[in-house]
């Protein structure tokens, strides 16, 4: 019932953001401090038959919501949960009120077309990755081992649960700490865009080297040098570049956007928006490694798998780490 | 058409389609059996209340009368607090049923698809939950 009360007034929230203005920090910037909650039920790209259809009406929104867990469906595409008992169930959680269809904006709502070279990057990853996803811990996703989960951006996405993040500020810097395998971003800021340069070209990072400044209430994350090795988006190159502006439009709510382009990837930029709330709650810690049984059983699972199988159908075992 | 691989990265990760089976942090499918389906009658002898995945370990006592420890895999503990669930909540000696599979290399493993007290009650729920108040499961 609460997501009625929260998505009828969102409405008005929206009107009266450009009237809001946001507390100052001790140093006068605006303040987005706090712990904030990202989740979402809306997807990325926009299902195929809402069209051009950009909003849900509130009432569309609601009952979207409440669609979230449609029975058991605890074994689809395997072994899984009933989503009704571990939290994962997208009516059990709460989520900032968003009327969006997706969260890319515009009439298509979908990520662009890719270059015909990024389709061909695609397809020879894929095939010096068959047959030996499971050979060892290195073969396994960054976020299975623990080392970096990809919806932590730069840009942030929200996953199926754990979409908390607390920022905190002091004097020249931002820093955005991400629940999900502890990751913190510390963003250098300046008065303007352009103030302190990105680090040389020949320095490239997983989540790439971010610059902040303040346009108005509004912080501009300008982040580049990312290394190509696609973390976020399995075909984006070193040229990928995002653009983050986070707005406080509220007391308890932030307006999160951000902007991709890659013309070594996609044919043009995207953008997408995503409402953050206020959180009551603190930030878990999250020791991932203590905690990763799931590696171990996966690759003992896939050894016993192995030894089920005739040798002749064996691949053999080492290959380039993801 | 953008290539399957990066379309199921973003997707997949972010559990993004609500349409979509949402995805957690590891495989399911790599780690279980899903022909390998199991049902747990036991006492609860210690709660991992740990990231990425809870865990929960209960002493099954099987026909011929020899206790087994079994560990059962759980949600992340910031989504089971967030709905009210702390690692208080299942005292050790609790019995519970698991419902679930086991894992791909045999072993006392397990993926928890249903857990329910042994009176009935199904773990977990929250309170605006959709089926809370419903029809209990069958056992």
């Amino acid at each position: 019932m609460r997501y009625w009360f929260v998505l009828l007034l969102s409405a008005p929230l929206v009107l009266n953001a450009q009237r809001w203005l946001p507390p100052l920090t001790i140093d006068g910037q605006p303040d987005l401090q706090g712990v904030w909650n990202f989740g979402s039920n809306v997807p990325l790209e926009r299902p195929d038959n809402l069209g051009a259809k950009e909003f849900y009406t509130p009432q569309e929104a609601a009952e979207k919501l409440k669609q979230g867990f449609q029975g058991d469906r605890a074994v689809t595409g395997g072994a899984h949960y009933d989503l009704s008992q571990f939290g994962l169930d997208p009516s059990q959680a709460t989520y900032p009120p968003n009327l969006r269809t997706s969260l890319i904006v515009g009439p298509e709502g979908k990520i662009p077309p890719e270059t015909p070279a990024a389709e061909q990057r695609d397809a020879a990853d894929t095939a010096r990755q068959k047959g030996h996803e499971f050979d060892g811990p290195e073969n396994r996703p960054l976020g299975e081992r623990c080392i970096l989960f990809p919806t932590v951006g730069p840009p942030m996405l929200p996953f199926a649960y754990n979409n908390n993040l607390q920022i905190f500020q002091s004097a020249g810097y931002v820093a955005i700490l991400q629940e999900i395998v502890h990751d913190v971003r510390v963003i250098p800021i300046d008065g303007s865009l352009g103030g302190r340069p990105h680090l040389p070209a020949t320095i490239r990072q997983w989540r790439g080297d971010s610059r902040g400044h303040w346009e108005h209430n509004t912080l501009v994350v300008d982040t580049t040098n990312f290394s190509g090795q696609g973390v976020f988006f399995a075909s984006a190159t070193e040229s990928l570049h995002v653009i983050e502006r986070f707005t406080r439009t509220a007391e308890d709510t932030l307006l999160y956007e951000f902007t991709v382009e890659d013309p070594a990837t996609w044919v043009r930029p995207w953008t997408a928006q995503l409402p953050m709330m206020k959180d009551p709650h603190r930030i878990f810690e999250f020791a991932c490694h203590e905690g990763n049984y799931g590696m171990a059983n996966t690759l003992s699972g896939a050894r016993a798998a192995d030894a089920l199988r005739a040798p002749a159908d064996r691949q053999p075992s080492g290959t380039k780490p993801q | 058409m953008m290539k399957r691989r990066a379309r199921n990265l973003l997707l997949a990760a972010g559990g993004l389609l609500a349409a979509a089976p949402l995805c957690a942090h590891h495989s399911f499918a790599a780690e279980f059996d899903a022909d390998r389906p199991v049902k747990l009658r036991g006492k609860v002898t210690k709660v991992e209340f740990i990231n990425p995945h809870s865990w929960i370990h209960i002493d099954v006592t099987g026909p011929d009368g020899k206790i087994v420890n079994w560990g059962v895999e759980g949600g992340s503990p910031n989504a089971l607090l967030r709905l009210g669930f702390t690692k208080t909540s299942l005292p050790v000696g609790t019995e519970i049923v698991v419902d679930g599979y086991q894992a791909k290399d045999n072993s006392d493993r397990a993926v928890g698809k249903d857990l329910t007290l042994a009176d009935g009650r199904r773990l977990f729920l929250g309170g605006s939950a959709p089926g809370a108040s419903g029809p209990e499961k069958k056992y």
